[in-house]
């Protein structure tokens, strides 16, 4: 079978080489046309963000000046808008609060839903099917359409005014797609690992430790950051929950600091989400390999 | 085979693992029973009562009078339309757009990746952010108005964008699929990396164009992520809240609301507890119905 292949190959190469030198000016302006329709959709898709960087750095005097400009004239610059969020506003303890609670609404959800992810996938116990039923189910019903009841509880509980309120029940909303990420992606390590650490005298919690968290990280990874952007943007459940300003998140912050400036003072606005995008940007950079791989682990399975 | 209580995949696994195992499935369940299957149970009891949430405060049984009132409640119907319509449009839009711009960076070697980080940007940029900055794009002096008029002169006069029903559903509308376009493109190209090479070679030799090659090798190759996509996206876009709250707010005269913010208006500003949580149910259960529908339509793919 090799053997045939490589011959195929050899056969084919020539063949292959020749059309492409033959059509080698329709290749190239087919290149150009992927460069040039990439470029195009390019400038639609940053021409709003370099606009609210610049805009960040024109007076609120001038942000309904007409016609609006994406490059503004160097003299009209200013850094003072940026000076009057972190020192006028309280935007330190804004931006610590959006931390805390996205780091928590993280790692939580990534224990919980490996931990669980990894029970459904490896064992047949009674009521499991229910138990990955009641998971897919939730999942399809959006968070805050479960508001009501769900503030009943917050109330209850007293998580009013305190970050837990938020951090608990994202880390509720996001479990049940999490676990059906990394079930699916545990599904596929060989049973064999498993079994092997066990004769070695391992028990359920070392297969756990040390072949399921480090051969499902990856998906463990890529749910991680999914998770870490919704918390730190989510904003419909934080407003109702976070009202006092010494708990209040960045989203939250923003929105109510856009409507108590009378909706004008757009040079502080856009500071301040410029200045919020800044821990996220890092995170990019730093994981963009997870970033732009995504969640296809979970997408694309044969 | 089996060890006490439960029946484990392994003839090696002791008893004391039970418990074990019990301990690791217990947190999630924990969890996920008592802040999203309780509240889920609870909504469905709420539905059925005029509810009432302060301390000593009687909620008299209904009936399914919320579920008339919400059926036969103008307003309602204007939020519900608004969702399946932002639904309609943004859900193949970003798809179709995001697989386009996979298709397109498949093909080239050079800033392949510069293009990848780029267009997702706007995926990684916050809700309220990205809906502030095109509530500002799109005001009556914005920069939309300004390049539609004054630079490419292809309208006469500005377009009142967010002061009007179907404009502000428009603009929100371009905004989610703006936003959406680089989750699309990055599903899209790990799948179309999936697709053999040997496929689209023999496809050349018997002398298929690209159109061929992406009606009959493309789509049917990656058909299972575009059910993913489908469903992620619907489920998404009824669950659309920030833009709509952040650029119109609902205004003009709750026009333009969607089901979660007029869901939240009746919560908060109208106490009509009970009203709400039929109305989140209705929603619900549009939402699993469309899922299941696209389960059955697009096939049995395991996603």
């Amino acid at each position: 079978m090799k053997g045939y292949k490589k011959s195929m190959n050899m056969l084919k190469k020539p063949r292959i080489k020749s059309i492409f030198i033959n059509n080698k000016r329709v290749l190239l302006s087919s290149i150009l046309i992927r460069y040039l329709l990439l470029l195009l959709g390019l400038t639609v898709m940053v021409t709003p963000m370099i606009y609210m960087i610049t805009s960040s750095f024109r007076p609120n005097s001038l942000t309904f000046a007409y016609p609006p400009k994406i490059i503004p004239d160097t003299s009209e610059l200013t850094v003072e808008n940026y000076l009057y969020i972190l020192f006028k506003e309280n935007f330190s303890k804004y931006m610590l609060n959006t931390l805390y609670v996205a780091g928590a609404a993280t790692i939580l959800p990534a224990i919980i839903s490996s931990m669980l992810a990894y029970c459904i996938s490896r064992f047949r116990f009674p009521g499991r099917n229910i138990i990955y039923g009641t998971i897919i189910t939730t999942m399809l019903i959006p968070g805050l359409a479960m508001l009501v009841p769900q503030f009943e509880l917050a109330v209850k509980f007293k998580l009013v005014d305190n970050l837990w309120g938020v951090i608990l029940f994202y880390t509720a909303w996001v479990t049940p797609f999490s676990t059906f990420l990394i079930k699916g992606f545990i599904d596929n390590i060989p049973r064999e690992l498993d079994e092997a650490m066990y004769i070695d005298g391992g028990t359920v919690f070392t297969i756990y430790r040390k072949v399921i968290l480090p051969l499902a990280s990856p998906s463990i990874a890529a749910i991680s950051i999914f998770n870490f952007l919704f918390a730190f943007e989510e904003l419909g459940w934080s407003q109702t929950i976070l009202r006092t300003d010494q708990v209040r998140t960045i989203p939250v912050a923003i929105t109510q600091f856009f409507q108590a400036h009378n909706r004008t003072d757009w040079g502080y606005v856009f500071a301040m989400t410029c200045l919020s995008m800044i821990p996220v940007i890092i995170l990019y950079l730093l994981l963009q390999k997870y970033f732009i791989s995504g969640l296809s682990s979970g997408a694309i399975k044969e | 085979m089996t060890s006490g209580v439960f029946f484990i995949t392994s003839k090696y696994f002791r008893k004391k693992d039970n418990i074990r195992m019990l301990l690791l499935l217990v947190p999630g369940l924990v969890v996920i029973v008592m802040f999203t299957f309780y509240p889920i149970i609870k909504m469905f009891i709420m539905s059925f009562f005029d509810w009432k949430i302060g301390y000593n405060q009687v909620s008299p049984f209904v009936g399914i009078k919320n579920y008339i009132a919400v059926f036969s409640d103008p307003i309602a119907g204007i939020a519900l339309t608004n969702t399946i319509f932002y639904a309609a449009v943004t859900v193949p839009g970003q798809m179709i757009l995001g697989l386009l711009a996979a298709l397109l960076i498949n093909g080239i070697k050079k800033f392949n990746v510069t293009f990848r980080l780029l267009y997702y940007l706007p995926v990684v940029t916050s809700w309220v952010i990205v809906s502030l900055l095109f509530r500002y794009i799109f005001s009556n002096n914005g920069l939309l108005n300004y390049l539609l008029t004054d630079v490419f002169k292809w309208i006469p006069e500005y377009i009142g964008w967010l002061s009007t029903r179907w404009p502000a559903m428009t603009s929100t509308t371009l905004l989610g699929i703006w936003k959406g376009i680089g989750w699309n493109m990055v599903i899209f190209l790990a799948a179309l990396q999936a697709v053999p090479e040997e496929y689209y070679e023999a496809a050349s030799i018997d002398g298929a164009g690209y159109i061929q090659k992406f009606f009959y090798i493309t789509l049917p190759n990656i058909k299972g992520t575009i059910l993913f996509c489908t469903v992620m996206l619907t489920i998404g876009a009824f669950n659309t809240y920030t833009p709509i709250a952040v650029i119109t707010g609902g205004n003009p005269a709750h026009q333009t609301d969607i089901v979660l913010t007029w869901m939240y208006y009746q919560t908060f500003s109208s106490f009509k507890m009970g009203y709400a949580a039929a109305l989140s149910f209705i929603v619900a259960g549009i939402v699993a119905v469309i899922s299941i529908i696209l389960f059955k339509v697009l096939g049995h793919e395991r996603i």
